[in-house]
């Protein structure tokens, strides 16, 4: 009976003992090179008139690509937030030749009343340099109340490869701009892929007093089609791409929803063909199909490289 | 660490050596019933003494094997494969952790801790479990309770020149009259063999440790309780086959059985167990530096199950109930590496930790209509429960495929067997349903090299129901045999990968991308017809010959169905020398299916021979033997040898066994 106790405990003992190499955590493997912890964050603060404006993006920070801001704006003396202000927003670089630029953005806020605060964003296409910077002004109106702020910002370099963007010049010599807005942190999986797609409206009228935004006028692409190419640019992957994508076509919010689907993690490069409303292409190249192990995937003129 | 414990354990069994046969108590004296089937009774082929579990399967008529080397074969029943067949050992449900199914249940146990391997076709095997081809039960050795105090065991060793294989292989089993202690310990390790050319046949070296311990403690004058465990490992095993090795594959079978006689009354004994088994198994491409892609693919698998059986016997009808259940996880990963390793890996789940959960109860009945027959009938009932964790995955392929899924598992079945003088016959029916294996449901990318494909699973694919006929007829005289047996799968929503439009491979050796898919049906007819004949006293002549065709619906062929095949063997025996002789061979495989990689494979013809002897050494008894397999050193690959790789050219044997 005492071997057999024994050879029980045995077995018992051997049974809970682990396996010899660990399971892979998913979850921490998704978020290794990708955190999917954002919040909104006070990135700034300004004041002027006796209200303070404050400005919240995620992670309190400016980031290159597309930035959704959020302004909120306090009356100093009553400590009452403001609502149903006309506010405008216009973010400006300027560069060591002191030429002035502006970036895809939300020229006119809009005031969100189920949560007191204003709407807007941003798409910077640098970060801020040694030599370029960028400036947000800012023009608000209360009632007849009205006055300007403007202030300089930091811009920082993107860190998540998933919320990339591109800025290119179209077939038809359009200023074009794609920023990746979801997902955020990606799963091997069928992922809602959104982007934005902006294009720059050329000035019809000479420049006013600096800051014109007549000038810096941006607009959503409209009815465009983004069609779509997902592959893993590994050489060794031999051009793999994935099944059942969705090419990128408007929503209700002006922006462009699509699906695609990553069938591993690691460096994917989501390939473009944009398309105008008409059919043409603006800008973006088809890929070859072939399957080509051991030489990097050729890509579209078009792309934006991600990586979770 | 659980190394040394087993043993430790085997260590402080005493050796003590007794030739006396024990008279057996009552537990044993009760005759287990054998319901329906072929039993394998002794764990060696006429060829030869000491023999790997895959081949002693393969010397059984409705047995063939897919080889990716000289381990580890995929054993195929009725010409299907593992998904098709429920393998079990002693009941228990084993699922293997290797995606490419390098590691079926029968890698996992040695064969010095198997008693018998019960074989059953068709529908009759769905006892333990849904099947269409049929069921394989492994059952371990079980050392009865003995009315005086024994010692019993038995010494094994042997050489094989070709692969340079050496084997040790000891058991040693106490017996008294309410307590048995038994213990197996075998360790294999072979290098790369040569093939008929005289070429050596690199990665196809192995290792293998298996031990086993088994402890029985009567409770009672009638019942019984028993613990078993089987702890396996094979390190550093080559596939020449495959892209990729095998580093490490660990097993630890774990089950504790209590069993119950009756005296009186329609039960006669039930037996309850619960069992537990964990695999692990990693492969390895570091030996393989050709290969463009370093990947890590380990994988593992967990069950856990419980079984019920009572007998029960009333005048002239014998059943057997039974219930079943179990609940599996199967997790598979795959881990790429980038050529430049700064850069992310690349990572994903070739099985995204599916759930299998099983509960079935059957039930099989046979009647003695008269003294010559006898009508045996049953089914089964099962409810099968799938669940993909991680079912994103599955998704990419097909969107909104079911997270969960639930199925109903029938069976039916009913035969009758008549003898007449010298001639029996028997015919049967069989009706009964499978649910998609862990990779035909929710397989991700999982490469085949033999076709060159990646499959994906489909968690939404029907069940496989099979209709089945068989037929046998016998004629048995004192110096001659001769039988034959048929049988014809009419299967329906048969399932096999087909080409997809979609996607592209994801392994750099890959053409494609394959989806499990149901074709309308699929038939299959095995027949086969055996022999023998005593033609002195002394020399004995048998001979087998087996045909198989199966074909989908649109008269394709099905892959790995064993072309036209032969046995034939003498067996000479006085008194302590006995000298075997095999011939055994495959025609040409005509009906072969490129469209999963196959091409024609020409007709080989293999000669074996060997001799053994017994002696009594210092009062032991004692048996040696010599042979050679493949005397003529043909140069041949089987129909289902993966990838057409060589099977080894002529090899020398020699073994040692030494009983206690």
């Amino acid at each position: 009976m005492k071997i057999f106790n024994l050879v029980i405990t045995v077995i018992c003992i051997a049974a809970m003992m682990s396996c010899t190499l660990d399971k892979t955590d998913y979850e921490a493997e998704l978020g290794a090179v990708v955190t999917d912890e954002y919040e909104f964050e006070e990135a700034l603060s300004l004041s002027g008139n006796g209200y303070q404006i404050s400005l919240e993006a995620l992670n309190g920070t400016f980031f290159k690509g597309y930035n959704e801001l959020r302004f909120n704006i306090t009356d100093t003396a009553t400590d009452q937030v403001v609502p149903n202000a006309n506010i405008t927003f216009l973010p400006v670089r300027t560069d060591a030749d002191d030429v002035a630029y502006s970036c895809p953005h939300r020229y006119e806020l809009a005031y969100e009343a189920a949560n007191d605060h204003y709407l807007g964003y941003a798409v910077f296409d640098h970060e801020t340099a040694a030599d370029a910077r960028w400036e947000v002004f800012l023009t608000i109106t209360i009632g007849d109340e009205f006055f300007s702020v403007q202030q300089e910002i930091t811009v920082e370099p993107q860190p998540n490869m998933n919320l990339n963007m591109t800025a290119f010049t179209g077939n038809d010599g359009g200023q074009y701009y794609i920023a990746l807005i979801a997902p955020v942190s990606p799963g091997v999986a069928e992922n809602e892929l959104i982007a934005g797609i902006f294009r720059y409206n050329q000035p019809e009228v000479a420049a006013g007093d600096f800051p014109d935004p007549s000038q810096f006028s941006f607009s959503k692409v409209q009815n465009a089609t983004l069609l779509l190419d997902p592959r893993m640019p590994e050489p060794s992957m031999g051009n793999h791409s994935s099944p059942n994508n969705q090419d990128l076509i408007q929503g209700e919010d002006g922006l462009y929803h699509g699906v695609v689907n990553y069938t591993m993690t690691g460096n994917w490069t989501l390939n473009f063909m944009l398309q105008s409303s008409y059919g043409d292409v603006i800008k973006g190249t088809e890929v070859p199909t072939d399957f080509t192990p051991g030489v990097e995937g050729e890509k579209s003129e078009l792309h934006i490289d991600i990586l979770f | 660490m659980r190394f040394s414990i087993a043993v430790f354990l085997l260590a402080t069994l005493k050796i003590m050596g007794q030739e006396q046969e024990t008279p057996l108590d009552s537990v044993q004296e009760l005759k287990e019933v054998q319901v329906t089937a072929t039993l394998k009774k002794k764990i060696e082929t006429a060829m030869k003494m000491n023999v790997s579990v895959d081949e002693f399967l393969a010397s059984s008529d409705n047995i063939s094997f897919i080889k990716r080397g000289a381990y580890a074969w995929e054993p195929l029943l009725n010409n299907m494969g593992m998904e098709r067949s429920t393998i079990t050992i002693d009941g228990m449900h084993i699922f293997g952790a290797c995606t490419d199914k390098m590691d079926p249940i029968t890698s996992y146990v040695e064969s010095n801790n198997l008693a018998a391997v019960d074989i059953t076709s068709g529908q009759q095997g769905s006892s333990n479990g849904a099947t269409i081809a049929g069921s394989v039960d492994l059952k371990r050795k079980s050392t009865p309770f003995s009315m005086q105090p024994n010692w019993a065991g038995t010494y094994q060793t042997g050489f094989e020149l070709n692969n340079e294989q050496f084997y040790n292989q000891g058991n040693m089993a106490y017996s008294s009259r309410n307590f048995v202690a038994e213990g197996s310990i075998s360790y294999r390790k072979a290098e790369n063999y040569t093939d008929g050319n005289d070429e050596v046949v690199d990665h196809s070296q192995y290792q293998k440790f298996n031990t086993s311990v088994g402890l029985a403690y009567k409770t009672g004058d009638l019942s019984s309780v028993r613990v078993d465990a089987i702890f396996d490992v094979a390190k550093d095993v080559g596939y020449p086959a495959l892209p990729m090795d095998l580093w490490l594959s660990r097993a630890l079978i774990a089950s504790a059985t209590y069993k119950q006689f009756f005296e009186d009354g329609i039960a006669k004994v039930w037996d309850a167990k619960v069992y537990y088994n964990a695999i692990e198994h990693y492969m390895d491409d570091t030996t393989r530096p050709e290969n463009l892609v370093h990947m890590d693919m380990p994988g593992w698998s967990t069950t856990y199950g419980l079984l019920s059986k009572i007998h029960l016997q009333k005048n002239r009808l014998s059943s057997e109930v039974q219930l079943n259940a179990y609940d599996n996880l199967s997790i598979a990963e795959m881990r790429m590496y980038p050529q430049d390793r700064s850069e992310r890996t690349m990572f994903a789940y070739s099985w995204p930790w599916v759930t299998t959960q099983y509960a079935g109860l059957s039930v099989n009945n046979s009647l003695e209509v008269s003294e010559q027959s006898v009508v045996d009938f049953g089914g089964s009932l099962g409810v099968n429960y799938n669940h993909s964790k991680y079912v994103d995955f599955n998704w990419i392929f097909y969107p909104g495929a079911s997270q969960e899924k639930t199925r109903w598992l029938p069976s039916l079945y009913a035969g009758y067997k008549h003898k007449l003088d010298q001639f029996d016959f028997s015919i049967g029916a069989g009706y009964g349903h499978r649910a998609p294996s862990v990779s035909e449901g929710y397989g991700y990318y999982i490469y085949n090299s033999f076709d060159r494909y990646d499959y994906i699973g489909n968690p939404d694919l029907k069940n496989e129901v099979s209709y089945e006929l068989n037929a046998s007829a016998g004629f048995r005289s004192e110096k001659f045999s001769l039988g034959a047996n048929v049988n014809y799968f009419y299967i329906q929503d048969y399932i096999i990968g087909r080409i997809l439009s979609l996607g592209s491979p994801m392994n750099y050796q890959s053409v494609g991308v394959k989806g499990y898919t149901s074709l309308d049906y699929a038939t299959l007819f095995n027949f086969s017809l055996h022999s023998s004949y005593a033609i002195t006293s002394d020399l004995h002549w048998k001979g087998t010959l087996a045909y198989a065709r199966g074909m989908d619906n649109d008269k394709g062929n099905l892959p790995f169905i064993r072309p036209l095949s032969y046995q034939t063997s003498l067996h000479f025996q006085n008194g302590a020398l006995g000298i075997q002789t095999t011939l055994n061979g495959d025609f040409e495989q005509e009906h072969y299916s490129p469209e999963y990689g196959e091409d024609l494979t020409p007709a080989y013809t293999i000669l074996n021979l060997s001799a053994d002897y017994s002696f009594t050494l210092n009062t032991y008894k004692t048996v040696l033997q010599v042979g050679a397999e493949n005397v003529l050193n043909q140069y041949y690959s089987t129909y289902a040898d993966w990838g057409n790789i060589p099977r080894m050219g002529r090899n020398f044997f020699t073994s040692l066994q030494i009983n206690f």
